[in-house]
């Protein structure tokens, strides 16, 4: 889950991209409004974490940008305004929520987890397909009723799975979703990590489209 | 006047009816004086005027009379007197209130006598043989009992007037004093935190500058409580982002399972606390030097000395970052303010000149004398001041945005604060090598 955090101070940045890599999110961080702008236009990102006072270009104008765009991607404004009115202004921008400094990180994540998940048009936070449960919050997931140890990258891999599930996402796809700028990727990660969720769940659960990427089939059934 | 202060209108009431009082009393004593003075001419002649009658009727018949009592013809008449006494000796003929020894020694016109204890007016006269005196007499005491009466008639007015005149005079009293119970009244009626200007209108001269002082003063509270509103809704405001970073690095350090990435989350958290403190710091300092709430002693002080015992403490932290700082010095000025402020103002710009350095740049710092006044300058070679921000970053939490500095966003806020209390200049410029912020505080002579 890639999300792209747009915050000029540097010791709340810093917390910020290491909580939320903590909790299983890939963080790219820019600290300025163009840099911010230049990284929405380069790379899909789940959801948008954006401070308002930034320099060079504003939170609201980044946001008014991107929806005018047509860019549905949730955003969550982090910002030490707390006015009423400032709240109202970022909401009607087109932000998804709103959080005012302090605040709790684990709120933080589980708030981008529920705007991702609405985002895609789901409202139960736990994914079933096939036997395979896989709750976000809690990091866990079970095959047929038994708990299954993951890596995290097993577990962002599964995850883009199954909120994708029906549709081929390709190597590059997965690749930039599961990892933030600066990891290191192998360039055969991506199969190495699919080769291990096959032998931990079935084979036949992940499918391959030769030269295209990889699918979970939807199981209308469930 | 004590310290319950005391009531105007009870003061007025009681000065006029007092004047009243004693003018009327003095009216009144003249008057009597003055009557007592007036009926003694009236009835001197009257005595005489008795005497002469009587003196008139005389005759031989007198001589054979052994001694006659007059009768008294009315009650009234007992307040006159009179003797016939044969060669002045023997009394021939009296009234029945009349003595039986002679009224008056004296045996021609006026005279006070004394006759068993009383007092009489005696007016004496021979019939025209000298062979018998007249002396007709008249009680003092009946004198003064006319006098009295006199002096009374105007004082009992004054009894029944006096309250009657104290009455008018507390109403209009009452009536003239309306405007300032009204003010008064208005101001115990309100709420504590209605800083409202009271209303001006049909305000009498007298009062118009007790409310107009009075506006003043509510002008400058609201000022003041505005202010301080405001900087505490700022300073609260300003420290959600600290508070927000030391936060969130310390659930990270909780959930971090590595210790490399706890140590990292811990060191944040620690230079987050700097930072929080340093802002904290600075807003109490600024606080501190609010117009209405400044109150130091002004003493003489040393520019030059000054700045280099500041560049002393400041030293050893830039040299660290592997920033130089230079002193130039030429010249001194006699200057008086609050030294500590001054202290204060050098440690802001230096420190800010040293935050916003590269590795390897000096700040030159440099304290001399123009036209007599003294002028301190702080140049660095850091990114500088854009022209059009410079008028806001003396603004209180105003930050150049992208500097990568996280500073209170307080420095130069306190740093034209303490020039203000001094009379000195600040302006911001480029510095000479066209790279970098010189920050120029021109300090008037005699400040």
């Amino acid at each position: 889950m890639r999300i792209l955090l747009v915050e000029d101070d540097a010791l709340l940045g810093d917390g910020l991209q290491a909580g939320l890599a903590q909790q299983g999110f890939a963080v790219d961080w820019t600290r300025d409004g163009v840099a911010a702008q230049l990284a929405i236009e380069s790379a899909d990102y789940s959801a948008i974490v954006l401070d308002l006072g930034l320099p060079r270009l504003s939170g609201l104008a980044i946001l008014q940008r991107l929806r005018a765009a047509g860019n549905a991607v949730p955003v969550l404004i982090l910002t030490a305004r707390d006015a009423v009115e400032d709240r109202v202004k970022g909401l009607d921008a087109g932000a998804d929520d709103y959080m005012v400094k302090p605040f709790d990180l684990h709120e933080l994540s589980a708030r981008l987890r529920a705007l991702i998940r609405r985002s895609r048009g789901k409202a139960e936070p736990r994914l079933r397909i096939a036997g395979i449960e896989l709750d976000p919050a809690a990091r866990q997931v079970s095959f047929k009723g038994k708990p299954l140890e993951l890596s995290a990258r097993e577990f962002a891999l599964l995850h883009q799975l199954m909120l994708n599930a029906g549709r081929v996402l390709s190597r590059e796809q997965l690749s930039e979703r599961l990892y933030a700028w600066g990891d290191e990727i192998e360039s055969n990660a991506i199969d190495v990590h699919i080769h291990h969720l096959r032998r931990k769940l079935a084979p036949q659960l992940i499918q391959t489209v030769r030269g295209v990427g990889y699918l979970m089939p939807r199981q209308e059934h469930e | 006047m004590n310290e319950r202060g005391f009531s105007l209108k009870r003061r007025l009431l009681v000065t006029l009816l007092a004047t009243i009082s004693i003018v009327w009393l003095a009216a009144a004593a003249y008057s009597y004086f003055d009557s007592r003075h007036e009926i003694s001419e009236l009835l001197d002649a009257h005595l005489a005027q008795s005497a002469s009658l009587i003196v008139s009727q005389t005759g031989d018949g007198l001589a054979e009379i052994d001694l006659e009592h007059a009768p008294q013809l009315h009650e009234r008449g007992r307040r006159v007197a009179f003797q016939i006494w044969e060669q002045g000796k023997v009394l021939r003929m009296h009234s029945v209130n009349a003595p039986q020894q002679r009224l008056s020694a004296r045996d021609d016109g006026f005279s006070d006598a004394v006759v068993d204890g009383k007092g009489w007016r005696v007016f004496s006269a021979w019939d025209g043989g000298r062979r018998y005196l007249v002396q007709v007499g008249e009680r003092d005491e009946t004198r003064r009992e006319i006098a009295a009466a006199v002096a009374a008639n105007l004082l009992v007015p004054l009894v029944l007037a006096l309250p009657a005149l104290g009455l008018f005079a507390w109403l209009s009293i009452v009536r003239t004093f309306a405007p300032l119970s009204h003010v008064s009244r208005e101001l115990q009626e309100r709420r504590p935190d209605n800083l409202a200007p009271l209303s001006t209108g049909g305000v009498p001269l007298e009062v118009a500058p007790l409310v107009a002082s009075l506006n003043a003063l509510f002008a400058r509270v609201v000022r003041l409580i505005e202010n301080e509103r405001r900087f505490t809704a700022d300073a609260a405001h300003e420290l959600r982002t600290p508070l927000a970073a030391l936060k969130t690095q310390a659930q990270v350090a909780l959930d971090a399972t590595a210790d490399v990435e706890r140590r990292h989350a811990l060191d944040n958290v620690v230079a987050g606390c700097n930072r929080a403190a340093r802002l904290v710091e600075q807003m109490l300092t600024l606080s501190r030097l609010e117009p209405d709430q400044f109150r130091g002693r002004s003493e003489p002080f040393d520019l030059p000395a000054l700045a280099r015992q500041t560049i002393a403490e400041l030293a050893p932290g830039a040299l660290a970052k592997g920033i130089d700082i230079e002193f130039e010095e030429g010249g001194s000025v006699a200057l008086k303010g609050y030294p500590d402020l001054i202290g204060i103002l050098m440690r802001n710009l230096i420190d800010n000149a040293v935050r916003y350095s590269d590795r390897g740049s000096t700040v030159h710092v440099r304290a001399t004398t123009i036209d007599g006044n003294a002028e301190l300058t702080v140049t660095d070679q850091g990114p500088g001041i854009p022209a059009p921000e410079r008028a806001k970053v003396g603004q209180r939490f105003y930050r150049v945005l992208g500097t990568g500095e996280s500073g209170s966003g307080l420095g130069l806020s306190i740093v034209n604060r303490i020039a203000e209390l001094h009379g000195a200049k600040v302006s911001l410029g480029e510095a000479a090598q066209g790279r970098g912020l010189e920050v120029r505080i021109l300090f008037p002579a005699h400040a």
